[in-house]
């Protein structure tokens, strides 16, 4: 087979892939608000506590969104729907799904953008400190970074917010779009983080400098910083690369809370909200995203590899 | 009858300042300012004593309505939200009576079912569309369309049937029955009025921007975030309540979401926000002791915070049953540990804001183990089991208690409290913390033996609302949580109805509250109530209207900034 043809059949069994992890995603979603008990009507015209609706009113209600319809032709709508793009209204919001993931993602994106940096220098940092330090210095650091990564995201939220913004009036009490108001959810997210990355860079760091060329080097007169960090490193770097492609994904996961947390806007706390609301096009909506942005992170990691590791790459792209 | 509670304000209720005076007079009150806030007692602050044209209220609130327009679903929060850019045709004064506002007069027929509304001919709409008689109509026809999905202001309309356009400014409304309430539901934001050409852009459009007549006009909604209001400066109609004319003081308005409610509190504490809503039970005690803070609350009117008994089911088919749970629950108590004192019980069906409210049965159902005891022998409940609980033919006395698992820690611990008691006399309660879906799906069933409800609104009509038979409707939605049928109830109601009589009101009522509190459907708790606090050093003259205890922007202002 040419190299080509060879490139083609790679290419194809990623976009099928990636096809198949949109669709399960639609399919589970759909599944899941329907399969949990409730009447999504109810929910729908005033939140069941004050609303009083006519029987017309449930049933023009119940007819709009299609849900007098069995769930096959439901869920054939549904799919149908999705493959010409249309993400439909949110039943919730009133406004087109597309609109509300266009309003909420940028502020998602920041805050995803600077927990992912802070969590690479806070783990960065950390263990380049305490892996030349003997073994009470590793011993520290990779028990910080154990107790950093079982830290719960609400809890560390509200403990940051009490003492920096609460307390010290340094930050923003909630919400606001300049990065000062970006910092305290950003460490939120990445402290914990920041304790998972650590752990497997240490790991790697470490094998890495047992090696011989390290030992080569450092007879060559190279510094054991130097050592560690120019050389050591690159050869640690892929186990980390390998988690940050989950932990993108499991940012946006976790920003459930923290945005919620922060009376943030977001398409994490859009979720939460949608699942409460019962709002199968927005939840969707934002679970297509995310299963979107694990399969384009996960190809960008792939990439990525091949610069780190020139072994990954193949002969003809060497 | 006590008199409703007085409306309460954040300024030393300064006397109405016209707005062209406005302008030249905020040099001299700034000159003044010193001695006017020692004279009120607030901390010294470059706010001035009197309004003061301009600035940026910042406003916190713990939930997010779902839609702006307040005729689709209908919601607490979008009444709240809709206060500040809609308008009713008429107001409601502290005692419940309807005033003129866009109405300036009505005539009732005869018969009960024919109201003819005077409207003002002055009024636009802030897209520039004239308010009349067409608007009028296209307003209630928009709320009683099922495609509205309206689920409060559509209830309400349930008796109305056409609006006939007598003149430009007459319209005439025919309803299929006689229906008193109708005036005092027509003083609620929910049925507030918009503008027949925005209505007709359809939901979306209506529901992210409606068009009001009211003193400020949504400018932007980010969602999530906040609600951007601005002032409306042609703004003439202001309703009775109201302590100025012309445009609201401050030039804009930011409507915040802020779901925790300490961190809501924390906000309006540290003065990033100016005013929240929804203060936090457990900080009221503190945010009074605040010389930062000022902190105005009012009891809403309606169907107070209750545990209702389902009737249609053992145990609570039995009255006896349910006279001795009411009398095992110590609420009094459970109110003071909970709630800091911040909560009074209530004891009737009726919320003691409520028009022909009576405190005859605020103490009909005191904390008794002994006469709860007695009743339970009586019923045949005469036998323990190991666990202390009570049996009848090998079954024990247990209650389902259908609880959201979001309820508020405060309401779960009177809850908890509740059990405690009712496990006393030999009643067990099992608090049932389920998911939202799961409430709905047992809630409309019926198969729960407690729910915990109330019902805000302006009317002792709320009584038909949720114990009138015809809401007691079997596998749906259902208002009458109790599964209360009783003819001579539902007479009661009819007649009350059908007469505009205040003196014949208060009798009909009279009797409907005293045969509900015989009847002992409910375990009723506390009065719903609307708290605010605001940071005194930024914003002044925020008050809460009296139709339904909603938040009140037009009058308040800011430092502008």
């Amino acid at each position: 087979m040419t190299p080509t043809s060879l490139r083609l059949r790679r290419v194809g069994a990623r976009v099928a892939g990636a096809a198949l992890v949109l669709w399960a995603a639609a399919t589970v979603t759909f599944l899941a608000l329907h399969l949990v008990p409730g009447d999504p009507v109810l929910v729908l015209l005033g939140g069941g506590s004050g609303a009083n609706p006519t029987p017309e009113t449930i049933a023009a209600t119940r007819h709009a969104y299609g849900l007098d319809q069995p769930l096959y032709v439901q869920y054939a709508q549904h799919l149908g729907r999705l493959l010409t793009g249309d993400l439909g209204i949110s039943t919730s919001l009133k406004e087109s799904v597309g609109t509300v993931i266009a309003e909420q993602v940028p502020s998602t994106l920041r805050l995803t953008a600077l927990a992912l940096l802070f969590a690479w220098l806070l783990s960065g940092v950390v263990v380049l400190l305490s892996t030349g330090k003997g073994a009470v210095g590793r011993a520290l650091g990779s028990g910080l970074e154990t107790v950093a990564a079982g830290l719960p995201h609400f809890w560390l939220g509200v403990v940051l917010l009490y003492v920096f913004a609460f307390r010290l009036g340094w930050f923003p009490v909630a919400g606001g779009t300049g990065l000062v108001a970006l910092v305290l959810p950003a460490l939120t997210l990445a402290v914990p983080l920041a304790g998972y990355l650590g752990q497997v860079t240490r790991g790697a760091l470490l094998t890495a400098l047992d090696q011989p060329f390290v030992t080569s080097a450092r007879l060559r007169g190279m510094s054991t910083g130097a050592v560690r960090a120019r050389r050591a490193l690159r050869h640690a770097l892929l186990p980390p690369l390998t988690l940050s492609g989950w932990a993108i994904g499991a940012l946006f996961s976790s920003e459930v809370v923290v945005e919620a947390v922060f009376a943030r806007q977001g398409v994490g706390r859009a979720l939460l909200n949608a699942v409460i609301a019962r709002d199968l096009p927005l939840v969707t909506g934002i679970v297509l995203l995310i299963a979107a942005v694990y399969v384009l992170v996960n190809l960008a990691v792939d990439l990525l590899y091949a610069v780190v590791d020139p072994r990954i790459r193949t002969p003809k792209e060497l | 009858m006590k008199p409703p509670s007085r409306r309460l304000n954040l300024s030393p209720s300064p006397s109405p300042t016209p707005r062209r005076a406005a302008a030249p007079l905020a040099a001299l009150a700034l000159t003044l300012l010193a001695t006017a806030c020692t004279a009120s007692g607030a901390p010294t602050a470059a706010l001035g004593a009197r309004p003061a044209p301009g600035g940026t209220l910042t406003y916190a609130t713990d939930r997010e309505p779902t839609c702006l327009d307040p005729h689709v679903a209908g919601d607490m929060p979008q009444a709240y939200v809709a206060q500040q850019y809609l308008e009713s045709l008429v107001a409601l004064d502290e005692r419940g009576k309807a005033e003129p506002w866009l109405a300036t007069s009505w005539d009732i027929a005869k018969d009960g079912r024919t109201y003819t509304f005077h409207l003002r001919r002055d009024v636009r709409f802030t897209d520039g569309t004239r308010f009349d008689a067409a608007a009028v109509k296209a307003n209630f026809e928009h709320m009683v369309d099922p495609d509205t999905q309206s689920g409060t202001a559509g209830g309400y309309l349930a008796p109305y049937r056409k609006t006939e356009v007598v003149d430009a400014f007459t319209a005439r409304v025919h309803l299929d029955r006689p229906y008193s309430p109708f005036l005092n539901m027509l003083a609620q934001a929910f049925l507030g009025m918009e503008s027949p050409k925005a209505l007709k852009r359809g939901k979306e459009a209506n529901c992210a921007a409606p068009v009001g007549t009211g003193p400020f006009i949504v400018k932007e909604w980010n969602r999530q975030s906040d609600v951007v209001l601005v002032r409306n400066p042609r703004y003439n109609s202001p309703p009775p309540y109201a302590r100025h004319t012309g445009p609201a003081h401050v030039a804009k308005v930011v409507w915040r979401f802020i779901p925790e409610p300490a961190t809501r509190f924390a906000a309006v504490q540290s003065g990033q926000v100016d005013v929240i809503d929804a203060l936090p039970p457990e900080d009221q005690a503190s945010a009074e002791r605040d010389s930062r803070l000022k902190v105005v609350t009012r009891d809403r009117p309606g169907n107070p915070t209750n545990l209702a008994l389902n009737t249609s089911r053992a145990p609570f088919d039995d009255l006896r049953v349910r006279k001795a749970f009411l009398h095992s629950a110590d609420v009094a108590n459970g109110l003071k540990s909970v709630f800091f004192g911040q909560y009074r019980r209530a004891g009737g069906p009726l919320s003691y804001v409520t028009p022909h409210y009576t405190d005859a049965h605020e103490n009909a159902w005191p904390y008794d183990p002994k006469k709860s005891n007695a009743l339970l022998d009586q019923a045949g409940w005469g036998h323990r089991d190991g666990d202390g609980y009570r049996t009848k033919r090998g079954e024990r006395l247990s209650a389902d208690v259908l609880l959201k698992s979001d309820i508020s820690p405060n309401q779960l611990a009177l809850m908890e409290q509740i059990q405690a008691t009712a496990k006393d006399v030999g009643f067990q309660l099992r608090l049932l913390r389920l998911d939202a879906a799961t409430v709905n799906t047992r809630y409309l069933a019926g198969k729960y033996d407690l729910r915990d409800g109330y019902w805000n609104t302006n009317t002792p009509d709320v009584l038909h609302t949720v114990f009138g038979s015809e809401y007691a409707v079997k596998n749906g939605i259902h208002s009458n949580a109790a599964y209360v049928k009783d003819p001579a109830l539902d007479r009661l109601f009819r007649e009350a109805q059908a007469t505009t009589d205040a003196d014949k009101q208060r009798e009909l009522y009279g009797e409907a509250q005293k045969s509900l509190s015989a009847g002992a459907y409910q375990l009723t708790l506390y009065p719903q109530t609307t708290r605010l606090a605001a940071h005194r050093a930024s914003a002044r003259g925020a008050s809460l209207e009296p139709a339904l205890s909603l938040p009140y922007l037009y009058d308040a202002w800011v430092n502008a900034r």
